[in-house]
């Protein structure tokens, strides 16, 4: 069902922000968003281009500091201690470009060395089978992979970082349709074993088949958050049309 | 993670990347030529010392069959002198190319026999050698560059940026490793061809290691100046075109002006005017009264006033003061003109403490002994022997000695300076 956000206490939250305002070359990108993510939860941010979806994802990794407002991962401000925050995050950037002269374990090797952390051969392994990334790719160089399997290799990186939260900017993005599918599924079955995260899409369906919560953003303001119920997930066709709604003409969605 | 961990998983992933690895290779290669062109001239230049040492040695021995009086010794007998090559002289060979490193002198008026010489290639002399001091002083700040300029720009655009900087948390430190490990490569590569090149010279280990600390202090310079400009939140090539600005400002533009300035400010007369006065102070003696030229002898020689008045045609004390009064009359020039050449270097030695290409090339040069205050020095130790050789001649002519043939091996022999 669709809610206006109404979020008074933060206390056990993963991520939080309230009443972020982010002004870049003196416009404002984001105009008072307030959200939460739960601990096990998963948060899919929808909008139209230059909604602020990035933009607010970026904020939570200290890229972008609140011009007012206040921003939290798990209750810690992220202005304050932008490492601290980094540490229990892993981000996957929209079409994450690994190194090319690399292959896919060596790629990965690198960035958890760089995290300070590190995984053998077979957690390596493990998590590119997870992503279904063949085999036989996996000693060739990036320069040799499709846009597909770039992206498993940076969510089998998210994965091995294993972090309480992960970031993740329109994750599905390259992934063909069975990819896709598999795809939600290693994000439910995340969410389902502690993991918190935060997605930003355009995938309107993806988001419904996977979120707990979804927000949608609208000129950088929340506009409206849904809520999965118990086992049911959130109504697609309710999601759809205010969507539509919010990047078409309509001045804002009207509650389901 | 440790320090020495993260330097090591830098120099891996560098090992790894083909670009960083073909100029590090490019920079081993041009290294190693640059100095085989140093050592190959500088034993080209220790060949021709010899050689002339043998020939003049050959000459001398079936000239003093010949000689008959003391006059005729003094006149016949050459003296080669040089400036031998130091055992670090094939990294920059600065002035060599430019300065004079060898004279045959004679008893004879000495300032036009030092200024009238062999000047070499004057192409060589305009745009210098390929050596080592070059290479490292005016190219490697562009592989540097080249090396650096993206360090940050690059990641942005292959979009890594955000990944990179959200992975590694203190992200300051990752960049400055990046970049010290890339500076770090190229430093290892010009110092292993240097070593090398050292022990095949013979060169003393504490002359190498200063080399080294100048040419690490230098790459550190151009590194912090890269680090610092390439953190910039601006496109690549913007951050590329500000530093390739900045190398043509103090590689380029500055050397040459400050060198145009300089020849403004300090003028030097020509070394030709030298030449040309003693000559004619030479040629006009002929015709002069000989009390005017004995005169003017006696003004710096008064203990020969006394001895053999110069009475016939022809005596020898006569002919060699007038080639002494000949150098007495062209000496406030060639002061003028060594102090100008000092002064205009000492001028240049501060300008290029604002132009560190220029700076590190002329440390080189003073390690290697190349530069203009060496050259002044053996300018002034040929003017030492020359003075050497009157003192063992005049009183052979002014006292009459009788020739003796034996005595000429009491002739003062020229060391070379260390």
């Amino acid at each position: 069902m669709f809610v206006y956000p109404q979020h008074s206490g933060f206390n056990a939250m993963k991520l939080q922000t309230h009443s972020l305002h982010i002004t870049r070359s003196g416009k404002e990108i984001l105009k008072g968003i307030t959200f939460a993510v739960d601990t096990g939860e998963v948060y899919a941010l929808l909008g139209g281009n230059g909604a602020g979806k990035s933009t607010t994802l970026l904020s939570f990794l200290g890229f972008l500091s609140p011009s007012s407002g206040t921003i939290q991962v798990n209750n810690k401000d992220v202005t304050s201690d932008v490492a601290s925050a980094r540490k229990m995050i892993a981000y996957l950037p929209e079409s994450a470009s690994l190194y090319e002269h690399l292959n896919a374990r060596e790629n990965i090797e690198y960035f958890l060395q760089l995290a300070g952390t590190s995984a053998n051969k077979n957690d390596i392994d493990a998590a590119l089978d997870r992503v279904s990334l063949a085999a036989e790719a996996r000693l060739r160089k990036l320069r040799d992979y499709s846009k597909g399997m770039r992206q498993k290799v940076a969510i089998a990186l998210a994965i091995l970082r294993d972090t309480d939260v992960l970031l993740l900017d329109e994750p599905t993005s390259g992934l063909d349709p069975s990819a896709i599918d598999e795809f939600h599924q290693l994000i439910r079955s995340l969410a389902d074993s502690g993991k918190t995260i935060l997605m930003v899409t355009h995938d309107v369906y993806g988001a419904c088949q996977v979120a707990d919560k979804i927000g949608l953003l609208r000129n950088g303001t929340l506009v409206g958050e849904f809520t999965a119920q118990g086992e049911e997930s959130i109504d697609t066709e309710t999601v759809h049309k205010a969507f539509s709604s919010s990047i078409g003409t309509s001045s804002h969605a009207e509650p389901a | 993670m440790s320090t020495f961990n993260a330097l090591m998983r830098e120099i891996k992933f560098t090992a790894r990347d083909r670009t960083v690895v073909f100029w590090m290779v490019t920079v081993l290669g041009l290294s190693a030529i640059s100095l085989a062109f140093g050592l190959a001239e500088v034993k080209h230049q220790q060949a021709t010392i010899q050689q002339l040492l043998d020939a003049n040695q050959q000459e001398r021995d079936a000239e003093f069959e010949k000689l008959k009086d003391w006059g005729s010794a003094a006149y016949y007998t050459f003296h080669l002198t040089y400036d031998a090559p130091s055992d670090f002289a094939f990294a920059a060979l600065g002035q060599r190319d430019v300065q004079p490193w060898k004279h045959r002198i004679r008893m004879l008026a000495l300032e036009g026999q030092i200024y009238e010489r062999d000047v070499g290639n004057p192409s060589i002399a305009l745009i210098g050698r390929f050596d080592f001091a070059f290479f490292t002083a005016f190219i490697v700040p562009l592989v540097l560059i080249i090396l650096l300029y993206d360090l940050r720009a690059s990641e942005k655009t292959a979009g890594r940026y955000n990944l990179l900087e959200a992975t590694v948390g203190q992200s300051s430190s990752f960049w400055f490793l990046r970049a010290a490990v890339r500076s770090g490569a190229l430093f290892l590569c010009l110092i292993a061809t240097l070593f090398i090149a050292g022990m095949i010279a013979g060169t003393a280990v504490s002359k190498l290691l200063l080399a080294g600390l100048w040419v690490l202090i230098y790459i550190i310079f151009w590194t912090v100046i890269c680090f610092f400009i390439a953190a910039w939140r601006k496109p690549g090539s913007v951050i590329l075109m500000t530093l390739i600005t900045v190398w043509v400002s103090t590689a380029v533009i500055l050397p040459a002006l400050s060198r145009l300035a300089i020849d403004k400010l300090v003028p030097v007369p020509p070394g030709a005017d030298i030449l040309m006065m003693q000559r004619e102070t030479v040629n006009d003696a002929w015709d002069l009264p000989r009390e005017t030229t004995m005169n003017a002898f006696f003004e710096e020689h008064p203990q020969w006033s006394d001895y053999q008045q110069v009475e016939s045609s022809f005596e020898w004390q006569w002919y060699y003061a007038f080639q002494q009064v000949g150098d007495q009359k062209t000496r406030d020039l060639s002061t003028a003109y060594q102090n100008g050449r000092l002064q205009r270097a000492d001028i240049a030695a501060w300008v290029s403490l604002l132009a560190p290409p220029s700076l590190l090339e002329r440390s080189l040069q003073a390690l290697a002994n190349t530069d203009l205050n060496t050259s002044i020095d053996y300018e002034e130790s040929v003017r030492a022997y020359h003075a050497a050789l009157r003192e063992f001649y005049y009183p052979k002519f002014f006292l009459n000695q009788p020739f003796d043939k034996a005595l000429l091996k009491n002739l003062p022999k020229f060391e070379p300076n260390q």
